[in-house]
């Protein structure tokens, strides 16, 4: 029984990821009004650290890395290892055995989690160097 | 101790090698615990090193949908890791616990976030439709 709900919940993960995929590859969030808005950056107007994500994976999906990069530098530098991360616990869901990762630190994870918020906090800053990191702001956007 | 795989000094109570991960338990023999001799062959240790800590999903959850629930899922994300490197393997199967259910608490808050969306869209389009006639 367990197991079968476990299957479920896999295939419904897989299918959620490969039909993610296909309408963000279809659809620009920058102008499509599918997708519904960042809920931080609906209620407060600050940009997020994932503002921005979405359409850069949009871009991502159609090869422009200069156009992804400017709309969200994190989630293209994050975008492989979380990549890597999701292939290798699906694999460990499926045979038992993930793939090969290096065990982390606390002291590494907490300074992703600070470098995280830091870059939320930084690219609202309407000092010239630091707001370029806002959404689209090197496209000139 | 030092780990048999790179020779990293670790706690003489680490689970993990805090080089490169792996697991120290697993390498000290069990047999003096065991009385019967029947069960120190063949026997498979549980892996240790394999407690989860979810960071992946806590990334995604920070990044891709709500920061405030997102972070609580890192930071214990992190202490999974740190009680690993101490060597106390319950408390972090209690913070793997913790990382998962602000995983799942994040993954809940975007999934009911998304379906206001789109009964708001689906409002809004009615309402348009009702406008236009």
């Amino acid at each position: 029984m367990l197991e079968i709900g476990k299957n479920r919940l896999l295939t419904a993960m897989f299918a959620a990821f490969v039909a993610g995929t296909v309408i963000l590859r279809l659809f620009d969030p920058a102008t499509s009004g599918i997708f519904p808005p960042c809920p931080v950056h609906y209620l407060t107007g600050w940009y997020c650290p994932g503002c921005g994500s979405l359409r850069a994976i949009h871009q991502l999906l159609h090869g422009h890395l200069w156009a992804a990069w400017a709309l969200n530098p994190l989630t293209v530098v994050l975008l492989p290892f979380l990549t890597w991360g999701l292939a290798s616990f699906a694999l460990f869901e499926i045979r038992g055995q993930g793939l090969p990762k290096p065990f982390l630190r606390a002291e590494w994870i907490r300074a992703l989690g600070a470098a995280i918020i830091l870059f939320g906090i930084v690219r609202n800053l309407p000092l010239h160097p630091f707001d370029l990191l806002a959404p689209g702001a090197m496209l000139g956007l | 101790m030092f780990c048999s795989e790179c020779g990293a000094n670790n706690a003489d109570t680490a689970a993990v090698c805090a080089q490169c991960g792996r697991n120290l338990q697993a390498v000290t023999p069990a047999t003096p615990l065991q009385p019967t001799p029947l069960q120190a062959t063949g026997v498979v240790l549980a892996p240790v090193a394999a407690v989860q800590n979810y960071l992946v999903f806590a990334i995604l959850s920070t990044v891709f949908c709500c920061l405030p629930t997102g972070i609580p899922a890192i930071i214990y994300a992190a202490q999974v890791n740190a009680k690993l490197q101490a060597g106390d393997v319950s408390g972090a199967q209690v913070a793997s616990r913790n990382a998962k259910m602000w995983c799942l608490i994040s993954l809940g808050l975007g999934l009911g976030l998304m379906a206001l969306y789109a009964i708001l869209i689906m409002v809004g389009v009615l309402s348009g439709i009702h406008q236009n006639r």
